[in-house]
């Protein structure tokens, strides 16, 4: 509760150091009063603490999910030190808004009350809106924001009316509540109740662009200025996965038959899409677009097999995950600054022969993006393929490693730009900081991966 | 209350149902085919409004306060929301002079 209430101030004192025009102590003291959330957050591990009438619950899962959200959030606002160094607009706006945006992700991951979810995933959605249009002239901006915001909204009114449907026929928004009330169905549910679930999966689904309500995906993450693509991809969905989780174990579980075809459907679509698409991508942005609808493929594999595993998967993989985009991204800003604002896959050319170092840790980030042995991107794929196999997804798991090998070539590709040589000098400007947070994000992912054991149990 | 309670459940509950499901066809109608975005904000707003006529009659059958309460968050919820979609389309407006949504095909693929 006080990192929520402590979260919230932050916003508001970062906006109002915008006011007073001290660009220079944006980030340090966005850093430190995130560090101070984190104290907050780890605080109540254990505890199970409920606020508002039981509608938001910081069980174990939640916290867990925060605290790694609040990791992420802190490295890529040392990332925005340097990336909004150079730029003349407001800055301080577009911390306030993430912060803001974090706060929706925390009602996300502890929400046990349908009002609280919608909350959640509005509070985080509508900063986002704004943050994508971020480059007020550009544009491709306004369009990613347009997108996105049309789109966001269509999937929250569908949301909406599912929430409504479930109400009709349960009298509840509280899950629990729902949950008892599906149980004394024994199998056979209403269908007004049915398609209200639906509904409802329809709508978290498109948080996490699970085809085939991904479209939205590709377009925005291309337009949005990159540090915001970079906090969609990662805070913003690890809060939707959490959600997508927490509405599946707290209500509906085991799953009903019909919305388990429609889970498993969905798994499949999410994978040969996002692998597919991916294949043919020459702008970088839009093929980590397509990479991230692959990975909420795998996740989803993850949550349709249900086991008491389940959450640990899910927040190894999302953490792992998003700890190698985040420098993958750093990387990209640096090439292309060098090249011009190219956003072309080319544009990596020349990275071996100017940064050999950068190139190394490149081609471990991307290896555990395309889950390569010993890094982490391996084993989280790996415990995803245990749970389902050992769950009787046999077919699906089949399909999705095939699937994790398409997604080889198209990381690789990306790689062999980074080893050719380029066709014109391109000096990479590196400043301290960055040159740390791929380091540490690198050595992350790399320890993450060997000593998992040590780690996770 | 108890009078507005007893007034809503003079209609049975399958013709309020009925009507916010053709509203909210409407408005997914709208959002798909037609090409000025301020309609399309317009629509996005009657189908909000439809889960709000859903949940209100609800509560009214079931005689449970909570979906009423949901419904001023939605208003809330959407209102802040148009603000901000409003705001993108004046943008957009500065930039390209139109409001159609065919302007929006610089992204593709």
């Amino acid at each position: 509760m006080s990192a929520l209430i402590i979260t919230v101030v932050l916003g508001i004192v970062v906006l109002y150091l915008g006011f007073l025009n001290k660009k220079a102590i944006l980030s340090p003291v966005a850093v430190a009063g995130l560090l101070v959330v984190l104290w907050f957050t780890s605080g109540e591990w254990n505890s199970g603490a409920a606020y508002f009438h039981d509608m938001v619950v910081f069980d174990n899962f939640s916290v867990a999910f925060n605290i790694s959200m609040i990791i992420l959030t802190i490295l890529i606002f040392l990332f925005g030190m340097d990336y909004y160094r150079t730029m003349e607009f407001h800055v301080s706006e577009h911390y306030a808004l993430m912060i803001f945006a974090l706060t929706g992700a925390f009602l996300m991951t502890s929400f046990s009350n349908f009002i609280m979810l919608f909350l959640g995933i509005e509070i985080l959605s509508i900063p986002l809106y704004i943050l994508a249009g971020g480059k007020k002239y550009s544009y491709r901006s306004n369009e990613a924001s347009f997108k996105y915001f049309m789109l966001g909204s269509f999937a929250t009114t569908i949301f909406l009316f599912g929430i409504a449907l479930i109400y009709g026929t349960t009298a509840s928004f509280y899950l629990p509540e729902i949950e008892q009330y599906v149980a004394g169905c024994n199998g056979e549910l209403h269908p007004m109740l049915m398609i209200g679930l639906l509904f409802v999966l329809i709508g978290v689904a498109f948080k996490i662009a699970a085809a085939p309500f991904h479209f939205w995906s590709p377009d925005v993450y291309e337009g949005a200025p990159t540090l915001v693509t970079v906090f969609m991809s990662t805070v913003a969905k690890t809060a939707g996965i959490a959600a997508f989780y927490r509405l599946l174990g707290m209500g509906l579980l085991p799953l009903p038959v019909p919305l388990e075809r429609a889970l498993w459907v969905m798994t499949g679509l999410t994978l040969l899409v996002g692998n597919m698409g991916a294949l043919r991508q020459t702008s970088f942005k839009r093929l980590l677009a397509y990479s991230s609808i692959a990975h909420s493929g795998f996740i989803m594999l993850a949550m349709l097999s249900q086991h008491d595993n389940s959450a640990s998967t899910l927040l190894y993989y999302t953490f792992v995950y998003s700890l190698a985009v985040i420098p993958v991204f750093i990387i990209f800003i640096l090439v292309k600054r060098a090249s011009n604002g190219l956003e072309q896959l080319s544009a990596f050319n020349g990275l071996f022969r100017e940064k050999p170092w950068i190139a190394a840790a490149f081609v471990i980030l991307m290896a555990s993006l395309a889950g390569i042995p010993p890094t982490s991107g391996f084993l989280a794929k790996f415990q995803v393929f245990v749970l389902s196999i050992g769950q009787g997804y046999l077919f699906i798991s089949l399909f999705a490693i095939v699937m994790a090998i398409v997604g080889v070539y198209y990381y690789f590709m990306v790689i062999r730009e980074a080893y050719t040589e380029s066709e014109f000098a391109k000096p990479i400007v590196l400043n301290q900081l960055n040159a740390a947070l791929i380091l540490i994000c690198t050595l992350g992912v790399l320890i993450l991966g060997i000593f998992y054991r040590a780690i996770i149990i | 209350m108890n009078e507005i309670t007893s007034a809503i459940q003079i209609i049975p509950l399958e013709h309020y149902i009925l009507l916010s499901i053709i509203m909210f066809s409407i408005g997914v109608l709208g959002v798909l085919f037609r090409r000025n975005t301020i309609v399309i904000l317009m629509c996005i707003e009657l189908m909000f409004n439809s889960v709000n006529l859903l949940l209100t009659a609800f509560a009214a059958y079931h005689s449970d306060l909570t979906g009423q309460v949901f419904v001023f968050f939605i208003m809330i919820v959407a209102a802040a929301e148009v603000a901000v979609g409003l705001s993108i389309l004046v943008m957009m407006k500065r930039n390209v002079d139109s409001v159609d949504i065919n302007q929006l095909n610089r992204l593709k693929w």
